[in-house]
């Protein structure tokens, strides 16, 4: 069973590797699966950091932004493990996490959507969004299609709570809107009631997942952004009272008409928000 | 809320009444005994400007008040050896998840107040007479030996000088010639001075170049023989039970600053991490030169454990760039000098 990504990232790794790197890789990409565990660990030994720069080839919804080399080959060499015994795969990815050095760690968990056997991975994955290390944090919320694929609905919700939390970039999050939901809705509002309680704010990019979640709880919220001194406040709550269903929204942006004109005109939108 | 700690004076040497009652420690001469008489000064004044790395300190048992204090001392990198946590293990998974904290969630701690962490991988003395999970232990060890930062195979060696330590000893000395580490060997509190010569021979037995093995915690006894053997000889300054920085720096000045450096080994005992930076101040109050300060205090010890590979000088010479996308509790952390500080001293918890 040959993994579907195995060329392709190869064919991204010979842009940026010397002819000495690719050497090594070719050397070691034909060992056998339990010294591919000792190439996966001592690849920085071998090949440079050099820093991928290339945006237009998405491989599997992944661009390689700001990735560097010694990632990519990590992945394209556990592309190169046999599945053909899936408990013994299993295992040496297993093995491989509970070992894993910061470096390591960020790989392993970038490489998950390219991993056969996915969702047996599943623990690996949330307790990426449970770690304290920004860097794991960052590789399981950020250029990785695996939480939208297979998170549990309380899962994601976790991870985009958290992403806030810590005031990250949701709108990074792939699939970030499709995966909106009413739970995930209700708990920004909890969120923003115990930032506001202790003279905090939230992201405002946060109120996009409550567009199509508004119920009288979340529009007091709104009401009271409206109202607010906070422009980026203000901002998100025009936009999503212009967005919603919800028709006491919509009556309550008639009564802000230059937001309302800010957002037909396009001058004012999510992306503005963004930091 | 205050950017700066509020700075603690601290009484630099012994009074002069205390040195007449104890001339055997103050032997120094006559402007020595007055400066050390008239100087009540913050020890930092005599270490501004100066870097420090700290080949041996266990921060796995230490909090984040020291990762402060070491940062505002000049501590710019340090190496945490693998070693006992007071608490004997008894599973291989205690061993693997203690392994792994040293490479990744200590390493991140640490880089969160801009400190640079390596560490040495090795089963130590006292675990080793537990065969049966020693065993063990030595199948996990390569998996952990050649990643990155891991600077040597460490501390291994001898504590109550058993055949056990002696077997597993020897079997890790095969381990760093393979992997081409260097290795930091601990000797032992009970009869230092056979257990120090035996670590050596058997190494040299082994066919190691004693340039690759950092003999660690000597003292007077010990370092004529380490030195002259050609091995690094590290100094342990460990309040009680290990060197004084008194005794360490008549031990530079008798020897001089080759091949010699010194550790706080700070740990869950009465330790103090500030030991390397402490030292400093003191040998440059007794007038050594800039230059010597930083061999035993900076350089040999880089030089040593360099010879892993695993050492860029780069990642801690120049202020450590933080990710700024890197968040630690919900904190942005941005660089060795930012750290968010606390106002110790107000009531108000914010």
């Amino acid at each position: 069973m040959q993994n579907k990504y195995s060329k392709l990232l190869y064919d991204l790794i010979t842009k940026y590797a010397t002819t000495q790197e690719l050497e090594w890789i070719d050397l070691k990409s034909v060992d056998e699966n339990d010294k591919i565990q000792q190439n996966f660990v001592s690849t920085p030994r071998f090949i440079s950091q050099t820093i991928i720069s290339n945006l237009e080839s998405l491989i599997n919804e992944v661009n390689f932004t700001n990735w560097n080399l010694v990632r990519l080959v990590r992945i394209y060499f556990l592309t190169k493990i046999d599945p053909a015994n899936k408990e013994n795969y299993i295992k040496n990815i297993n093995t491989l996490f509970e070992t894993a050095e910061n470096k390591e760690a960020i790989a392993l968990i970038s490489a998950l959507p390219f991993l056969h056997y996915p969702e047996s991975f599943i623990l690996r994955a949330t307790d990426a969004v449970r770690s304290n290390i920004g860097s794991n944090f960052d590789a399981i919320a950020f250029q990785n299609p695996y939480p939208k694929l297979y998170f549990s609905e309380l899962a994601w919700n976790q991870l985009v709570l958290k992403c806030i939390f810590n005031d990250k970039q949701i709108n990074q999050i792939e699939g970030i809107h499709k995966r909106a939901n009413q739970a995930l809705a209700n708990s920004i509002s909890d969120l923003a009631h115990e930032r506001w309680a202790a003279g905090r704010t939230i992201n405002s990019q946060a109120w996009h997942m409550v567009i199509k979640y508004l119920n009288e709880t979340i529009f007091k919220d709104i009401c009271k952004m409206l109202e607010s001194e906070n422009y980026s406040n203000q901002a998100a709550a025009a936009l999503v009272c212009y967005e919603t269903d919800y028709t006491p929204a919509k009556k309550e942006l008639s009564k802000y008409p230059e937001l309302l004109r800010a957002i037909q005109n396009n001058s004012l939108t999510w992306g503005q928000l963004e930091k | 809320m205050g950017a700066t700690r509020k700075v603690k004076f601290t009484k630099m040497c012994q009074k002069q009444s205390e040195i007449s009652q104890n001339p055997s420690h103050f032997e120094g001469e006559l402007s020595e005994t007055e400066a050390s008489a008239n100087t009540v000064s913050n020890y930092m004044d005599y270490i501004k400007d100066m870097r420090f790395f700290d080949p041996h300190i266990h921060m796995t048992s230490r909090t984040t008040d020291d990762y402060t204090a070491l940062i505002d001392a000049g501590v710019v990198a340090i190496i945490e050896p693998a070693f006992w946590l007071g608490q004997p293990r008894t599973g291989l998974a205690s061993f693997k998840d203690y392994y792994s904290s040293l490479v990744g969630w200590e390493r991140f701690r640490s880089s969160q107040f801009g400190i640079k962490h390596y560490c040495t991988i090795g089963l130590n003395s006292r675990e080793a007479n537990n065969e049966a999970l020693a065993e063990e232990v030595m199948e996990l060890l390569p998996l952990f030996l050649y990643k990155e930062g891991v600077v040597g195979v460490g501390e291994i060696g001898f504590d109550d000088q058993t055949a056990a330590e002696e077997k597993y000893y020897r079997l890790q000395l095969e381990l760093a010639k393979e992997a081409k580490l260097p290795v930091q060997v601990h000797t032992p509190h009970r009869d230092k001075k056979k257990g120090t010569e035996l670590s050596m021979s058997i190494a040299l037995e082994h066919g190691i170049d004693p340039s690759m093995v950092i003999i660690d915690h000597n003292n007077e006894e010990t370092v004529e023989s380490v030195l002259e053997k050609g091995f690094w000889a590290a100094f342990t300054i460990y309040p009680f039970t290990k060197m004084g920085n008194e005794r360490m720096v008549e031990i530079v000045k008798k020897y001089g600053p080759e091949r010699i450096m010194i550790n706080s080994a700070a740990d869950w005992g009465i330790s103090d991490p500030l030991a390397v930076p402490k030292t400093a101040a003191l040998m440059k109050l007794r007038n050594f030169s800039d230059e010597v300060i930083k061999l035993v205090t900076y350089q040999n010890a880089i030089d040593a454990f360099a010879q892993s590979g695993q050492i860029n000088k780069s990642d801690f010479e120049n202020p450590l760039e933080i990710d700024q996308s890197l968040k630690f509790n919900g904190n942005t952390v941005l660089r060795g000098g930012q750290i968010p500080r606390m106002d110790k001293n107000s009531i108000f918890i914010k």
